[in-house]
Order: C-alpha cells, then sequence, then structure tokens
C-alpha cells in the first residue's frame, strides 16, 4: 500500500503544468449577507486528486457545493465571480444547471442511497435522463458498480433493497450511481467521516483508482486522508484560500504560519 | 389541626402515584364507554337478524277496552319508575300487519312463549303474527301446510309466466305504441287500433293469471282463533322461531344477514336490506378519495416545497388548519350554494339548455356529494401529506438533485414515493370523515329513497348526475322511525353496524396499502 502511494509521489507534480478542469476566478459567496467564501481564485488539475482543508466553517463545503451549484437550494445564497469549467462559465444564469449536475456528480458525507433497489439506484440519473433501454441500462450498471468497487458484493442481489447494504457498500452505492452518468469531475464531501476505518481505506483506494476516469474534488477533515490520497492540497482558512500546491509540499513544508498551525494541529 | 389541611393529605409519591392512578382510571372509564357503546350497537344490531321468540299473551290497552289476546314479540323490557314494562309488537284482527304497545308487566297475563305462532314476512316488507293452518290451492281445495314450498313453486311459475309477457310482449306494444305517438300520423290508426288490441290481450292475460295466482292462499289464526287470509303470492317468508333448532336459528340469521346486505329497502326504510345504501356509501366515498387525493396532495406539494416563507403562505396554511374546523353543514351548504346551484346551474344553460328548466347537473347528485366530501376532507389530506413530506430525509432530496434531477422530477421520483405512507394516513382520515357524514350530504344528493343505483347496464353506466342512498341517511332516517316503529328501530341498530364495518373495512384496507407502502419505501 505505502509503496503505491510513495511510487505516485515520484512523478514531480507542479500545478502549474497539469490540465485544467476547473478555473475559479475571484469566487465570493454569501449567505443571508454573511460572507462565506472571499475571493478564492484557484485551479483544478484534472485527472487529479484535489483535497479541501480547514477548520469547521471555513467554507470548504460550500466551496465543493458550487461546482455544480448546490448552492442554488439554499435560500439567501449569492455569489460573485467566474468558475469555468469546460470552457464556459457555470455561475452564468443561463447555465443548464441539470446538465451542469450530471456532468459534476457528488457524493455527500452521509450514505443516501434512495429507498428502490440497488440497480434502480444506480438507474436513478440515466432514467432522468430518459435512458429506459433494457440493455444499456443493464451494462451501464454493472460498468458502474465495478467501478465503485461494488459489483462482485452486490451482482446476486441487485433487485433488493438498498438499505440493506452497510454504510461503507451503501457509500460506494453512492458513488456508483454518480459514475454511471460518466462524469468528467466527481465531488466528495468527507465521503469517509461516518464510516469505519477498515471502510474508509477501501474508498480510499476506491478513489486513487477513479482518477484517471475523473478529476476528484475531495473534502476532508482527516489530514492523514487528504496526505495519503490526495495530489494536491488546498487550505481555507474563514473563506479564503490560504494555501494551495502539492500535498508532499503543503504537508511537509507549508509557507504560511496558518497552514503550519492547523496541519501540526495548533487549532482547527 | 395541621394534619387534616388539604396539603398535609398527600406525600409528593402519594400524590404522584394518585395522578398516574387517576390517568389510569380515566383510561378505563374511555375503554368502558367505548365498549359500552360498541356493544350495545352490536347487540341491538345483531337482534336485527335473530330470530326473535314469538309469544302468547292477553292485555289491556286501556282499563276500559276489552282484553286483546295476541301472538307477539317482545320489543325491549325496561323498568319505568319501580314498575316492569314491556315494548312489544302484536298481530291481531285489528291491526293484522302489525301494532305495537309499552305496557307494563302486570297489565299482561298469561305471557309465554307459544312454538305454533309464526312471523310471516310478506314480500312488501309487511309482516304478521299468527298460527299457519292450512293452504288453499287455485282448486280451491285445502291442502296440508307441508306442501307450502310445493305451492309456492307454482305461485312463482306464474309469476314468471307474467314477467315474461310484460318483458317480451308488453314492453314491445308499449314501445311501438309511443313511436307512433310520436309521429302523430292519421294514417297510422289501424296500426294503433291493432297494437292496442295485442296490448289488451295480454293486460287481460296477464289479470286472469294474477286472479289464478291470488287463489293460492294461506288461512292463518290469531291467538283468539280469528282466521285470516294471506295471498301465497305476496308472502316472503315464514319463519316458527319457536319449532327451530338453535342452528336452525343461526342459519336463518345468517339468511337474513345475506338479504340484509343485498336487497333494497322496503315499507319507507323500516324493512328489507340496505344494499343500495351501502353501495352509494362506498361509491362516494371512492369517489370523494380519488377526487380528494391529488387535489390535497398537489396542495401539500405546494405549500412545502414550492411555495415562498412569506406571509401569504401562512395564511394559505392557517386556513388550511381552520377550514378542519369548519361544522360539516356549512360545507352541504356551500355544497348546495356553490356546485349545486352556481356550478351544475350554469352547466345546465351552456350544455343542455335544451332540457331546461328540467335540471341535469343543476340538482343535488353524487358528483356534487363526493365534491363536497372532498373540500370537507382536504384539510385532513394536507395536514397528513405536509407531515409525510416533512419526513422526507434532506440528503435524499439533494442526492436527487445532485444527479441532475430538476425540482418535478424530485418531487415525483423521490420526494413523494418516501412520503407515500404519510399520503395514505391522510386518506384514510379522509375516508373516516367522509363515511360518517351525513348532514351535508342531504343537502347535496343523498336522499332516503332512490329509485336507481349510480351504476347500471345504461350507457355511460356510471351516472354521477344520480341521486343515492347513504347509510348514514338511512340510520338518520330509522332513528326517526324509532320513535314510532318496532323494526325501524332494531334495523337503525342494524344499520349502524354495518356503517362502523364499512369504515371499519375501507380503513383497513388504506391501513394494509400504508404498511406496504412503508415497507417498500423504509428508510436506514
Amino acid at each position: 500500500m505505502l509503496k503505491l502511494f510513495e511510487h505516485e509521489h515520484l512523478d514531480v507534480k507542479r500545478l502549474s503544468d497539469e490540465e485544467t478542469a476547473i478555473e475559479v476566478r475571484n469566487l465570493s459567496l454569501q449567505f443571508s449577507d454573511k460572507p462565506v467564501l472571499n475571493d478564492i481564485s484557484m485551479r483544478i488539475p484534472k485527472h487529479r486528486i484535489t483535497a479541501l482543508i480547514g477548520q469547521s466553517g471555513c467554507g470548504k463545503s460550500t466551496l465543493i457545493s458550487c461546482f455544480n451549484r448546490m448552492n442554488d437550494l439554499i435560500s439567501g445564497c449569492r455569489y460573485q465571480g467566474e468558475i469555468i469549467l469546460g470552457g464556459r462559465d457555470i455561475n452564468h444564469k443561463k447555465e443548464n444547471v441539470s446538465r451542469l449536475r450530471t456532468q459534476v456528480g457528488m457524493v455527500f458525507q452521509r450514505p443516501n442511497p434512495f429507498p428502490l433497489s440497488i440497480y434502480e439506484n444506480v438507474c436513478y440519473g440515466l432514467r432522468l435522463q430518459g435512458v429506459n433501454g433494457r440493455r444499456q441500462l443493464d451494462d451501464t450498471v454493472e460498468q458502474a458498480l465495478v467501478d465503485a468497487a461494488l459489483w462482485d458484493e452486490v451482482k446476486d442481489r441487485l433487485f433488493e433493497s438498498a438499505q440493506v447494504l452497510s454504510g461503507g457498500q451503501q457509500q460506494r452505492l453512492v458513488i456508483a450511481r454518480a459514475l454511471a452518468l460518466k462524469p468528467d469531475i466527481l465531488l466528495l464531501d468527507e465521503p469517509t467521516s461516518a464510516l469505519d476505518p477498515l471502510t474508509t481505506l477501501y474508498i480510499e483506494e476506491l478513489m486513487a483508482g477513479l482518477k484517471k476516469r475523473c478529476s476528484i474534488i475531495i473534502v476532508t477533515h482527516n489530514m492523514q486522508q487528504a496526505a495519503r490520497v490526495s495530489d494536491y492540497t488546498a487550505f481555507l482558512h474563514q473563506g479564503r484560500l490560504i494555501e494551495y500546491s502539492d500535498s508532499d509540499s503543503l504537508f511537509t513544508m507549508p509557507h504560511k504560519k496558518q497552514t503550519e498551525d492547523y496541519i501540526t494541529g495548533r487549532y482547527g | 389541626m395541621s394534619r387534616f389541611s388539604p396539603s398535609h393529605w398527600f406525600s409528593s409519591v402519594q400524590k404522584q402515584s394518585f395522578a398516574i392512578s387517576f390517568s389510569a382510571f380515566m383510561a378505563l372509564l374511555l375503554t368502558i364507554a367505548l365498549g359500552c357503546l360498541l356493544l350495545i350497537i352490536v347487540s341491538r344490531g345483531a337482534t336485527y337478524f335473530w330470530p326473535a321468540t314469538i309469544f302468547k299473551g292477553e292485555f289491556r290497552l286501556s282499563d276500559e277496552s276489552a282484553p286483546v289476546k295476541a301472538y307477539m314479540q317482545i320489543r325491549n323490557e325496561f323498568s319505568r319508575s319501580g314498575s316492569e314494562v314491556i315494548w312489544f309488537k302484536y298481530s291481531n284482527r285489528d291491526f293484522p300487519y302489525g301494532n305495537q304497545a309499552m305496557l307494563e308487566a302486570t297489565q299482561i297475563s298469561g305471557l309465554q312463549a307459544a312454538d305454533d305462532g309464526a312471523l310471516i314476512t310478506l314480500t312488501d316488507g309487511r309482516t304478521v303474527l299468527a298460527e299457519p293452518l292450512s293452504l288453499q290451492s287455485a282448486e280451491r281445495e285445502e291442502r296440508a301446510l307441508e306442501d307450502y314450498s310445493l305451492m309456492q313453486e307454482e305461485v312463482q311459475r306464474i309469476t314468471n309466466q307474467i314477467e315474461v309477457i310484460r318483458t317480451e310482449r308488453l314492453s314491445d306494444i308499449h314501445q311501438q305504441l309511443s313511436e307512433l305517438d310520436m309521429r302523430n300520423v292519421a294514417a297510422d290508426a289501424p296500426a294503433r287500433i291493432r297494437l292496442s288490441r295485442d296490448f289488451n290481450k295480454w293486460q287481460g292475460l296477464i289479470s286472469e293469471l294474477e286472479i289464478q295466482r291470488n287463489q293460492y292462499r294461506l288461512t292463518v289464526a290469531f291467538a283468539d282463533g280469528e282466521r285470516f287470509d294471506l295471498a301465497l303470492g305476496d308472502i316472503d317468508e315464514i319463519v316458527r322461531s319457536g319449532r327451530l333448532s338453535y342452528w336452525q336459528k343461526w342459519q336463518a340469521t345468517l339468511t337474513a344477514i345475506g338479504r340484509f346486505l343485498t336487497e333494497a329497502p322496503k315499507q319507507a326504510n323500516t324493512a328489507g336490506g340496505v344494499f343500495p345504501a351501502l353501495f352509494g356509501t362506498v361509491l362516494m366515498v371512492f369517489v370523494m378519495t380519488l377526487i380528494v387525493t391529488p387535489f390535497g396532495v398537489m396542495a401539500a406539494v405546494y405549500l412545502s416545497e414550492y411555495a415562498p416563507n412569506n406571509a401569504l403562505t401562512s395564511v394559505i396554511r392557517i386556513s388550511v388548519s381552520n377550514m378542519a374546523g369548519v361544522p360539516s353543514i356549512v360545507y352541504g351548504v356551500f355544497g348546495l350554494g356553490f356546485f349545486v346551484y352556481a356550478v351544475g346551474g350554469n352547466i345546465d344553460t351552456l350544455f343542455f339548455s335544451h332540457k331546461l328548466p328540467a335540471p341535469t347537473m343543476g340538482t343535488p347528485g353524487l358528483f356534487w356529494a363526493s365534491l363536497t366530501m372532498a373540500i370537507l376532507t382536504l384539510p385532513v389530506v394536507i395536514v397528513a401529506t405536509e407531515e409525510g413530506l416533512r419526513r422526507v430525509p434532506e440528503g435524499l432530496k439533494a442526492g436527487s438533485y445532485a444527479l441532475g434531477a430538476t425540482k418535478a422530477e424530485t418531487v415525483m421520483r423521490t420526494i413523494l414515493p418516501i412520503a407515500s405512507p404519510g399520503i395514505m394516513t391522510g386518506v384514510i382520515l379522509a375516508i373516516a370523515r367522509a363515511a360518517g357524514e351525513v348532514a351535508p350530504l342531504m343537502l347535496v344528493g343523498a336522499v332516503k329513497f332512490a329509485p336507481n343505483l349510480p351504476i347500471d347496464g345504461e350507457f355511460p353506466y356510471l351516472h354521477l348526475d344520480r341521486q343515492f342512498m347513504h347509510l348514514g341517511v338511512l340510520i338518520y332516517d330509522g332513528a326517526f322511525h324509532s320513535q314510532t316503529d318496532v323494526k325501524g328501530s332494531s334495523m337503525m341498530f342494524a344499520t349502524c353496524l354495518l356503517l362502523l364495518l364499512v369504515v371499519f373495512i375501507l380503513n383497513l384496507l388504506a391501513v394494509v396499502m400504508r404498511m406496504r407502502l412503508r415497507k417498500k419505501y423504509q428508510q436506514g
């Protein structure tokens, strides 16, 4: 396990060399006039895992929700600035939010499978797209479950309720549900905080494999996790982006005092 | 002295245990009250079907009148100011089809069960209490009582003949005649005469057959030996309860229940069955459910998912809650004034003006009744559905949105299925409320007697504009009869029992559906 990560860390990473998946330009956001994000600009690299760390309430979950405009569901939320994704500004009011969300998948802190069968859970997004062909659904469901490393465990009970799965299985099912739509970007909002350590490890391995398929952005409270799985890490503090670099440098020799205080556990 | 002041009567522990035992006492009291209610309805209702014992006795209706000897059935026994009073029904020469009296037990002498007495029920619902003596055939010869079923078969054969002539011949001629009347052409006169002659011929045959049928007769004797004659064709059944074994009584009871459920009322709703009312009640509740569920659910979804959180929404919410408290008769008046007169009246002027002044939709009917009940139960459905919608976890909604679902898609595919048990709870409450309402229904479509069922074989099969009968109205009607009529009162209790059963079964259906939905969309 350790070797795998060491090997990955060998190819030297510089943010400026990476292709861009998302570019954030001067993003600010307020919840009913209370500023949450303050003038954030960053580039999220393609086919890499980017971790967002910071104290509770620093705005990292809000930032990740900007990438698929989930903040629109919160009344009193306003934002300024641009988020460039696939050559367009997704903050533009003409953006088709439903289509955006099929391109940018999201997995939440608590596993939230629908009270449907395993199969129907994975189909949910496809059926919304109007895909109803049995063959196509079957293929996509299998592929998504294989990608989410769940296929072997559920292939004999696809039509049983998703509620009988364990927490870790449910979380992988939710990942499979997002993968079924073949998203370019996968947002993970503290995906393992409700899971036990072994399951957490399993999901982390899964993420490393998924990187080839899509760019991953993960919010985490667990600094070891960020160091283990991510290629790049951004540290947010009180709605500002304090430091953003490859994970090795950030965790071994942070440039800013606040970052050092946070990762050494002096606050937060 | 302080020992006797109230604050020292109980220690705090005692006070607490007093509160608990008081609550237990109240709970017990309520259970007993419910039990008594059920006991009265079940026992009184069930006695309507049980073959009652027939007594023979002698009494004076007043001190001056002559003593009367009669077969009687006891309706109720109770004590009034210390003396026992018997409320009974009897038949004699003066009242062959029954009369009732309420006398003190001391005024009745020689009261004893008489197993020769029979309760003879006529096809029109009237009853005679007497002893069957002998039968008379068409050839005027006396036959033994044992031949009753044989002779009843002969009578039935004649009845069938009459029916065949009526349906196959007379109605045909009648139709042809009315067609000629419509044309009103002088050249039709010979045809008209021929048809009239045919009509008279068949009519004459029917009269002959009826006379023949009336020659089959049953002779009965009242308790004082006085003879009385009944046409066999008029007799529905003869029950000699004194000669029935215990099991035969049960058999008779089950038959009576079956007939009660499948036959139409007779004698102004004091005898016979309640089928049209049962049918009307269930159909009205069914149509109401079909109307109230979509509207209630849509309103609740709007209020809880779409409506902005402002003053107008609060006003709507408060209005919905207040609607639940409006007396039901007000809904009845609203239904009559708005649906029947305003909406129905305008439909008539727009679409059925050729039939005016006879109203088509502008008159009370099943649809208006269902619509009125739907308005009445709307708040119940809205409140219960909103409760169900509130229980849908935010995480599931977010999960749906995150997969690219729009708000409408999330509502249809995730929120409503998960809230469906809550919706069913609302529907259950609505059914329970609607099935029990009487007052508003009497204004908008329920009647004491409706000649036709709202569903029949005639296009368009479901006649939503027809007036209908309702169990509640029948009970209401029976309750008024109960002051003067013995049988009507027992029928009221039996109908009451049936209404309870209907509500119970409808609720049970909805509860089972809710359990299945809960199982299907169970959380966590």
